[in-house]
């Protein structure tokens, strides 16, 4: 039937939405909803042919409904498949912002994939990324433009917590290895289960990426 | 537009100093760009003041932490410069968040119709995130349509697929000045605003007032 695809399609975007990693692409129902509006199209121009470009509506509403039906399943289809990729793109755009490097998680999962699988780890390790290569592309594009337009503000950290800051010094306790960072109170060595005392700003991004963990 | 948000804070605070005003001024623009459905006009010199002494501050911290040998009196002024500092940045941070948030929820609206309201650097970025929107869509499944359903911005069908905010929402307003009757729809009483009042209102009805300054958002 037209247009169950399409709505298969917002169902998933729908479920995406509260979802917190990235379901895989769509691939086949993608390229099922884009082959039915061609078809469409080709019914349209087939019903047209007969009347060489001179259509009235009114003396034959038979073939005006038909041709109408034909036009909204074809804009419907291209909502559906709209909607889908805007919620898939708000998402990514969403981690850009968190400071996720989405790729490299990418390549990860499918590392502990093919492990998991074993005998995959060669040859078909690109169909299990949950990402579409030009989502691959769109994400390494997005973070790039972000940058440029948090590299405007150099004071400010643009991708910084947007909970109002209440004091000034924090206890951490430190989840994963991150090296040595550099404060203005001097060096501080990050091993796993030490705690410190640090300036907000100065671990902000760790915590973001899961390195430190706040203690309240 | 002239900058409201300077207006805003001296109706208030007519005698505090400049930079006080400023924070306020500041903190009145964050607000009302987080209640606001619309987007809201760029604060470009308040922004560049605020940019500017947010600089300065950072300075007179690298230079009072590099002098002071860790003596009580200067830490504890370091501290308090710093907490204040990081207040600040978190008011411009959420001021911008907020309104990429609008762009990117309503970038083909705010190109069409809003565009002098975005600052230089808002407006690059919505072209570019536009940019790579449409090649994103037109790589993935909209190359494949026939040509007559490629664009983006269509109103066949009597629906347009530009999206708008919606500025018949709620917003709550204090009234700081007396501005008589207003009116929602035609034919309803209106309501007479005075000063220090508070209302919920519809933001198409006080969107004028408030970018006079007569109102403000809370």
């Amino acid at each position: 039937m037209y247009g169950e695809l399409g709505n298969k399609l917002v169902q998933h975007a729908k479920r995406t939405q509260t979802l917190a990693h990235l379901p895989p692409y769509q691939t086949e129902m993608v390229r099922a909803v884009t082959r039915e509006v061609r078809e469409l199209d080709r019914d349209v121009q087939q019903i047209l042919e007969p009347f060489q470009g001179s259509f009235d509506p009114s003396q034959d509403p038979a073939t005006a409904t038909a041709l109408l039906v034909d036009h909204l399943c074809m804009r419907r289809n291209k909502r559906c498949l709209l909607a889908y990729h805007r919620t898939r793109t708000e998402k990514l755009e969403e981690m850009c912002w968190n400071g996720i490097d989405v790729l490299e998680q990418q390549q990860q999962g499918i590392k502990a994939g093919a492990d998991a699988q074993g005998q995959l780890a060669g040859g078909d390790s690109a169909s299990s990324s949950s990402l579409s290569p030009e989502e691959e592309e769109y994400v390494r594009q997005y973070s790039d433009m972000l940058a440029a337009y948090k590299g405007q503000w150099t004071d400010i950290d643009l991708t910084g917590s947007l909970e109002p800051p209440r004091d000034l010094f924090i206890d951490v306790r430190v989840l994963k290895d991150a090296g040595e960072i550099q404060t203005e109170y001097g060096a501080i060595t990050l091993t796993k289960n030490s705690q410190f005392y640090v300036r907000h700003g100065d671990v902000e991004r760790l915590i973001a990426q899961g390195y430190l963990q706040r203690l309240s | 537009m002239a900058d409201i948000s300077d207006i805003l804070a001296s109706v208030s605070h007519p005698a505090s100093p400049p930079s006080t005003t400023d924070l306020h001024a500041l903190t009145r623009a964050y607000t009302a760009e987080r209640c606001a459905p619309d987007l809201l006009p760029y604060p470009s010199a308040l922004m560049i003041r605020t940019l500017s002494r947010i600089r300065q501050q950072i300075s007179t911290v690298e230079d009072l932490s590099a002098s002071a040998d860790s003596g009580t009196k200067s830490g504890f002024k370091l501290i308090v410069l710093q907490t204040e500092l990081e207040r600040w940045k978190w008011l411009v941070r959420g001021l911008l968040r907020a309104r990429i948030a609008k762009i990117d929820r309503y970038p083909l609206h705010i190109l069409q119709n809003q565009e002098a309201d975005l600052s230089g650097e808002e407006s690059e970025y919505l072209r570019a995130h536009q940019a790579l929107l449409e090649r994103h869509y037109g790589g993935s499944f909209l190359g494949a349509f026939p040509a007559a359903l490629r664009r983006l911005d269509d109103t066949a069908g009597g629906i347009s697929m530009v999206d708008g905010p919606d500025t018949d929402g709620a917003v709550f307003v204090r009234v700081l000045r007396d501005v008589g009757r207003v009116v929602q729809q035609s034919g309803d009483e209106g309501m007479e605003m005075k000063k220090g009042d508070v209302w919920v209102v519809r933001w198409s009805s006080v969107k004028e007032l408030v970018a006079r300054g007569d109102v403000e958002l809370v």
